[in-house]
């Protein structure tokens, strides 16, 4: 091997080269007339969402650059997409150029708090406690509030009505498992695709399968519980026997959704973010909650974004990012939020009497976030990630029959474990 | 014979084309159906919203993602042909540290690639603006051209330089009147993939222009994938908007290599 | 190029340069190399050097953040090669590159001779070869998961009618690997095709019609004219197609995840699912296995160097 070492002189002499070439870049070169990526200019106010779908010309955009206006600055908003949002909120940390607003998705609060990089609410006079404590719970980390909910929302099973109606099934006997289980069988008998759900090896995979999970009284601090392995057996049964289907393993909530569409299912696992789609449907829905195994309503988790500050170098930028806060949480702000979104439950209990009394339609789903459970709640924080993670594992295994469901939750336990450090 | 030749080439391509035959056919079906079990072979009952929203959002993008192709196609060749006939020719000292550096230059995963621009980027002001983008994606080209010219150019006939050489032709001048010409093959296939990658781009586009004005289409598509809703007939449809300058422009690169060819047919 | 007249010998492999004549001649290859080492260095040395950094300390978010990571030494080098993942996900990255490669090369190869004769629609048809390319990865990646869905994709539906039961080609730990295997052949042939072609152009015609003369037969042609000649092309072909084939990401990323179980989890999948596929990113582990990616190609070019030298001396 002597070849390698004239290589590794070449590459050597580059890194040098580089590390020279960057430093009088940094010194000489202007900063570039275009180059808006950094939150320099006085007057305007960086914000990144989740929300590619909503453009410039967007509801949505117009509602965040009237907040700005109120504040008396010009909103430059930027959307990502959820995965790669965090990625480059953790990039421009690294590099100083954070910008002055982020909504991240809720687990992820706990990571960038974690990180460092966010602004504690109470640091600049935010009154937190009108917000739902167990909504606002995913944005706290060791006792302090790192964001605040803009809305919430929470899953349920929707049905075919006309599905259940031809198989004879009324949605208000399902009670507990038992009676699910009855009513799925009574409509695959007739000859109808039952139930859809989505099982895919990503957060939202965790997030569908949470409120059978808790529902059987497993807790995230013990995936292996016998509790926990009922309910992940619940879902391989029902994928082994057809009663689901197998594309349940690869499927995305959406794409669960879009299968719902057809028509062919009479039931699927989604989100009060599939309101307005429903209710368009070619064919009658209804929507009941997730019974618990033995009876009552399974807590399902909480979805939706954070508003967070990143912590900037100047801080008398704070000021003004109260005032946009401020006015983005109002009740009536809330509101327009919730509608603008079709449909978010606003997180504070004012919020939810104005929506309640425009919509009075969305009571099941008031009632379900609620009783919604967060996350990162009974304070996991930084470790629901890695716990989520052994759990989606554990899901993917049990369903495509690499591993029985006790034995995959067992595994599932000990990478939790490792990865958490207990 | 040659009809038959004719009729095996068109099935070939039905196979190989299938999957964007799919493609089409998903742009044209209806968010209800799009799921349906058996799938609909055929959109019978097509939809135009796709297109509608493609055709109206997406022109400028496509623009741009046209310019940064072209761009970076002009910037690889700049790069890679001198430094391929070098390789190839003038067999210069480190030549084999040169062929290590672009292997391993290609094996850097493309996400450590572009959190390198990233930082690079930042210092210069360079964020967000075209110029920047095409020399990132011009990355994804280069060791690949250099490469590939050199296996070319190693391969002309080293009789025909020599006669040059006899003529007293100067390096450059070999270079520009010798080399060039006889490579056209080899610029215009690195030409076509060169623009192909920039043309495909997502990693760099989605880390370095963010927050311009100017996105190129790769990055509009995400404008159809919501957190909660994907709407894919125009997500199809801007996949199959977005190709149709492209394929005009492999026409083209085709003719020309035809013509090529003809030419060269021609002068014996 | 059939404007070249010469001897078919000076075609094969790399041709003797002209002979240099002294320092003169270095400044001049010098000089024409310039532009590529300064793009070398200015734009892959900060990269490479960032890998190898991050693979040597350990990046949690929070030192990435605030700049303070702790410095492991190759501690994340030996927890991967003692990960269950590591094993597995090396004999898949084994498998989906080199059965992506033979079948990549084969097929453009196929395609290579038979669009070089002469018929009608031959151009436009090849042109046509090259529309998958023209398609965003993530478009494609998605409509190859539609295709193959379980229950309402069409292959399926295809295959049902031949009386095949329903194939769990994404969702069964048995299948994964081998549908996303196919997924990467269809991306990866015109690549093959294209160059491939060039190569074949660059073959002088006479040779072809003075083997004709002789009675060779079509196989005979392609043995002892064709695959011969073409051997520095295809050389490079299948290098770079092993180098871009090992760190494919996107493809298994849109249709598995790496998954179920794990079963189409490459080295590539690991690293990227480690730094951003689940909540929580690790960037040193992904770093690490990144790096020991690029020790396979490195291997791989060592191999190739010794090819074509032996190539030159013969």
């Amino acid at each position: 091997m002597n070849r390698p070492s004239e290589f590794t002189r070449a590459s050597v002499f580059a890194t040098a080269v580089l590390a020279l070439s960057a430093l009088t870049a940094c010194a000489s070169a202007p900063q570039g007339a275009s180059g808006s990526g950094t939150a320099s200019a006085g007057g305007s106010y960086t914000w990144w969402d989740p929300y590619p779908q909503h453009d410039a010309s967007s509801a949505w955009a117009k509602r965040v650059g009237s907040c700005g206006q109120q504040a008396g600055v010009t909103i430059e908003r930027t959307a990502y997409d959820t995965t790669a949002l965090t990625n480059q909120a953790l990039l421009a940390g690294q590099e100083g150029n954070a910008p002055d607003v982020i909504l991240l998705d809720n687990p992820a609060v706990s990571t960038l708090a974690d990180a460092g990089m966010l602004t504690p609410m109470a640091d600049f006079g935010l009154d937190t406690a009108r917000f739902d404590a167990n909504l606002i719970a995913a944005g706290e980390l060791d006792g302090k509030t790192y964001g605040i909910p803009i809305g919430a929302n929470t899953l349920a099973l929707y049905y075919n009505k006309k599905i259940l109606d031809e198989a004879g099934v009324d949605p208000a006997s399902i009670k507990d498992w038992a009676s699910l289980g009855a009513a799925l069988e009574k409509v695959k008998a007739a000859g109808a695709k039952p139930i859809t759900f989505a099982a895919i090896g990503t957060e939202e995979g965790s997030f569908q399968f949470l409120p059978w999970f808790w529902g059987a009284g497993a807790q995230l601090t013990r995936l292996d519980s016998p509790q926990a392995v009922e309910a992940l057996t619940l879902w391989t049964e029902w994928v082994k026997s057809g009663i689901a289907p197998n594309s349940v393993i690869s499927n995305s909530q959406n794409t669960t959704w879009e299968e719902f569409l057809t028509g062919e299912f009479a039931f699927a696992e989604n989100g009060t973010w599939q309101i307005n789609s429903a209710a368009q449907a070619d064919f009658p829905t209804g929507v009941v909650q997730i019974p618990g195994k033995d009876g009552g309503v399974a807590a399902t988790p909480t979805g939706g974004e954070f508003i967070t500050v990143p912590v900037q170098k100047d801080t008398a930028r704070y000021a003004v990012t109260k005032k946009i806060l401020e006015c983005m949480t109002t009740p009536e702000g809330l509101v327009e939020t919730g509608t603008t979104f079709a449909y978010y439950i606003p997180s504070t209990a004012d919020g939810q009497e104005q929506i309640l009394a425009k919509e009075p339609g969305l009571q099941p789903w008031v009632d379900a976030v609620r009783s919604a459970k967060g996350r990162t709640s009974d304070n996991l924080g930084t470790d629901y990630p890695p716990i989520s993670e052994a759990l989606w594992t554990a899901v993917q295994k049990a369903l495509s029959g690499a591993a029985s469901p006790a034995d995959a939750l067992e595994q599932a336990q000990a990478q939790a474990e490792q990865a958490t450090g207990e | 014979m040659r009809a038959w030749k004719t009729a095996v080439g068109v099935v070939l391509v039905g196979v190989m084309l299938f999957p964007v035959y799919w493609m089409v056919n998903v742009s044209l079906t209806k968010t209800s159906d799009m799921r349906a079990d058996p799938p609909h072979w055929f959109p019978w009952d097509p939809t135009f919203e796709g297109y509608a929203a493609a055709l109206g959002q997406q022109l400028p993008a496509l623009a741009t993602s046209l310019f940064i192709g072209l761009g970076a196609v002009a910037l690889t060749l700049a790069v890679s042909l001198p430094a391929g006939f070098a390789l190839a020719r003038l067999r210069p000292r480190g030549a084999r540290a040169i062929d290590f550096l672009l292997l391993v230059a290609q094996m850097i995963p493309a996400v450590v690639m572009a959190m390198g621009f990233y930082a690079i980027y930042i210092r210069l002001g360079l964020l967000n603006t075209v110029a920047g983008l095409i020399v990132a994606d011009s990355t994804l080209a280069v060791p690949f051209a250099v490469l590939l010219f050199r296996a070319f150019m190693a391969s002309i006939p080293g009789e025909v330089m020599a006669a040059a050489q006899i003529d007293g032709a100067s390096t450059w001048r070999t270079f520009r009147s010798i080399v060039l010409p006889l490579s056209r093959n080899s610029v215009i296939t690195v030409s076509l993939f060169a623009f192909l990658w920039a043309w495909s781009d997502f990693i760099f586009a989605s880390t370095l222009n963010r927050n311009s004005d100017v996105i190129p289409i790769t990055l509009g598509i995400f404008r159809y994938i919501g957190n909660n809703t994907t709407q894919w007939n125009s997500i199809m449809a801007t996949a199959v908007v977005a190709s149709l300058p492209a394929a005009f422009l492999l026409v083209l690169a085709q003719r020309y290599i035809a013509a090529g060819v003809t030419a060269g047919a021609v002068k014996d | 190029m059939t404007s070249l007249r010469t001897e078919p010998v000076a075609v094969s492999g790399a041709a003797r340069p002209a002979a240099p004549r002294g320092r003169a001649r270095r400044w001049t290859a010098f000089a024409f190399l310039a532009p590529l080492i300064v793009y070398l260095l200015v734009f892959y040395a900060y990269p490479l050097y960032r890998n190898i950094e991050l693979s040597v300390h350990d990046y949690t978010p929070r030192a990435f953040v605030q700049g303070d990571p702790e410095f492991t030494g190759l501690e994340n080098y030996l927890d991967i090669l003692a990960d269950d993942t590591f094993l597995r996900a090396l004999r898949s990255t084994a498998v989906f590159t080199l059965a992506s490669i033979a079948a990549q090369y084969a097929i453009g190869l196929a395609l290579a001779v038979f669009f070089h004769r002469h018929f009608r629609l031959a151009a436009p048809l090849r042109a046509m070869f090259l529309v998958p390319w023209l398609l965003p990865l993530i478009v494609s990646a998605s409509t190859w998961s539609w295709m193959l869905n379980s229950e309402n994709g069409i292959v399926n539906a295809a295959l049902q009618a031949f009386g095949v039961g329903q194939i769990n080609w994404l969702t069964s730990p048995d299948t994964s690997l081998l549908a996303v295997t196919i997924a990467n052949i269809w991306l990866g042939v015109p690549f093959n095709l294209v160059i491939l072609y060039a190569g074949l152009q660059n073959i002088p015609g006479e040779l072809y019609e003075a083997a004709g003369l002789d009675g060779a037969g079509a196989w005979q042609r392609f043995r002892r004219i064709t695959l011969p000649l073409l051997r520095p092309v295809s050389l490079i072909t299948l290098l770079l197609g092993l180098i871009y084939t090992l760190k494919v990401v996107d493809i298994i990323w849109i249709m598995t995840r790496g998954g179920p179980a794990d079963a189409s989890t490459t080295l590539a999948i690991w690293s990227y699912r480690e730094a951003f596929g689940t909540g929580q990113p690790d960037f040193s582990p992904a770093a690490a296995v990144g790096n020991l990616l690029i020790l396979i190609a490195f291997v791989a070019g060592l191999a190739h160097v010794r090819l074509q030298r032996r190539e030159e001396t013969a």
